[in-house]
């Protein structure tokens, strides 16, 4: 079993790179940390995608961030998949990579969504086994992300939170704390935020994630189509305070605006952080 | 109590609009009843993919218009659900779902425009190949020319349409009425991306057409002489399959050997 131990970078403030800002991406070269891309948009032989990802890539640091591993379904692990993921980190280089606790796949048909899993010991066991078996066959460490969710199975035997803390005890993963999915969840489950990020060890988050939503009042909807609201800057300075300095990006998947905005967004997340984080411009210690 | 294999079976059956007991799984909490808050996956499952199928085939949506559009999409979804990671993949079967269902089946057109639509893709993101160049072949020996064989570039498609497929996609893309879908003559077309990553389309000539594909057999420069022959007097042929090469390399139609 591959034992990963490594000191957590602090990477900054980054993006997830979108086709739409490439150009002025290369022209403009914006005071970005680091770009996050998703990574089976570069699973392909080669064309424009490639073309600017040779050429960001050169100046900024990226991180993979998967979302078709499919870690939790019970079918075999898609080796044909594990071998393109392997090969695109070969070319690409990530500081690290990640993709998402739940599974997309069962049966042979992919759902191209993050459906949740049931939080019991038998998916915990599953898990621990996956893990294990996909970072071998990669020799390398993957990060996982919570999803939120719509729906709480009968079935749960513990709620989210103790779910992935036991996870990581059991494995040693590492987390991207997605602050939007545990808002989204805590509105459509009715539970406290604070409860849930206070509840996964803080030595286990590798990286954060902010994004918007729609919020229909009586559920909310992971959309990453709008501006990050305020209850998810509230959340996410509420959680800062309790960690040091995480990798931070912003995640925009659809309506997605100019990079002007985009840039906009991540000034005021720093900003958020500016005095937990930072002391006179200088990173504190975690 | 279920368990995990049986749950994930029974989510999936409810994504594809499959009987399932999946309800059962789910707990009442707050506003929002168990099926109201199944019916968000499975809303979001049908417009990931009815919007991938918007994104890659977007002519022919506006050639089917928004009824038959949403009548294909359906009967799509329900034939082809998608079995890759990417999806990219996700409308591979289009074509062929246009050509054997009803009512699309009677209209040949329709899959030929989405078989141009997947083609175009498939340049998009083909491998980037070198490619061939003036200076590169001259410095080829005479003696090796008749044994030459030449590579296409990975982003080189040869299609024959008996339709008016990239016509009507031509239109359809400037905001224009598509023509009639009968043509006088089977249209033969050479799609690629050029060395500036943009993809392009041309209409070929016969010659030209079975030239390629010659190539695209592996033929040798001699084979592509000799497939002029009846159609040339001998001693023009070399200057016009070099003519036509010329041609090949100014596109980026040849990869390095």
């Amino acid at each position: 079993m591959l034992k990963v131990v490594g000191m957590k970078e602090f990477l900054g403030f980054g993006l997830g790179l979108r086709s739409t800002h490439f150009e002025e991406i290369i022209q403009t070269k914006p005071d970005v940390d680091w770009f996050e891309i998703i990574s089976e948009n570069y699973m392909v032989d080669g064309g424009k995608p490639w073309y600017y990802l040779e050429k960001i890539r050169a100046d900024y640091p990226i991180v993979m961030h998967g979302v078709s591993m499919s870690i939790g379904s019970v079918e075999p692990l898609n080796f044909n998949y594990l071998d393109s993921l392997k090969h695109l980190a070969e070319k690409v280089q990530p500081k690290w990579m990640s993709d998402h606790l739940c599974f997309t796949s069962v049966g042979g048909i992919n759902s191209h969504d993050l459906l949740p899993l049931p939080y019991t010991e038998e998916a915990l066991k599953h898990l621990e086994s996956r893990i294990s078996q996909v970072q071998d066959y990669l020799n390398r460490e993957m990060i996982f992300e919570n999803v939120s969710s719509y729906v709480t199975y009968n079935e749960s035997e513990m709620p989210e939170w103790t779910f992935l803390a036991e996870l990581t005890k059991r494995t040693g993963c590492k987390f991207l704390m997605d602050v939007n999915n545990v808002y989204v969840s805590a509105r459509n489950h009715n539970f406290d935020p604070m409860t849930y990020l206070n509840t996964i060890p803080k030595a286990s988050i590798q990286q954060i994630h902010l994004a918007g939503h729609q919020d229909f009042g009586t559920h909310v909807i992971d959309t990453h189509d709008e501006d990050i609201p305020n209850p998810v800057w509230d959340l996410f300075r509420q959680y800062a305070q309790t960690l040091g300095p995480i990798s931070t990006m912003i995640e925009r998947d659809g309506n997605i605006p100019p990079l002007s905005s985009m840039l906009n967004e991540l000034t005021f997340a720093k900003t958020q952080v500016k005095d937990i984080w930072f002391d006179q411009g200088e990173l504190k210690h975690g | 109590m279920a368990n995990l294999a049986s749950i994930q079976k029974q989510f999936m059956n409810l994504m594809q609009n499959k009987p399932n007991r999946l309800i059962n799984s789910i707990a009442q909490q707050g506003q929002l009843e168990p099926r109201e808050r199944l019916s968000i996956y499975q809303t979001a499952y049908r417009i990931r993919l009815t919007q991938v199928i918007e994104q890659d085939h977007e002519q022919l949506g506006k050639y089917l218009g928004d009824d038959l559009f949403d009548v294909m999409v359906e009967g799509y979804l329900k034939a082809y659900p998608s079995v890759n990671n990417s999806l990219r993949e996700f409308t591979a079967n289009l074509p062929r779902f246009l050509s054997e269902s009803k009512p699309f089946k009677q209209h040949k057109i329709l899959a030929d425009i989405a078989q141009f639509e997947r083609l175009l893709l498939h340049a998009f993101d083909a491998t980037d190949d070198l490619t061939l160049t003036t200076e590169l072949l001259e410095k080829l020996n005479e003696i090796d020319w008749p044994l030459l064989v030449f590579n296409l570039h990975s982003s080189v498609q040869l299609v024959e349409f008996k339709t008016s497929a990239v016509e009507s996609f031509q239109t359809l893309k400037n905001e224009s009425a598509p023509p009639s879908p009968d043509v006088d003559k089977p249209r033969l077309w050479l799609i690629w991306r050029t060395p500036s990553k943009v993809t392009e389309y041309k209409l070929l000539e016969k010659e030209e057409f079975e030239l390629l594909n010659l190539i695209k057999r592996k033929q040798n420069f001699s084979l592509l002489c000799q497939s002029l022959i009846n159609s040339h007097p001998p001693e023009n042929i070399a200057h016009i399959l070099i003519q036509y090469i010329n041609i090949w390399l100014s596109l980026g139609l040849l990869k390095q050997f």
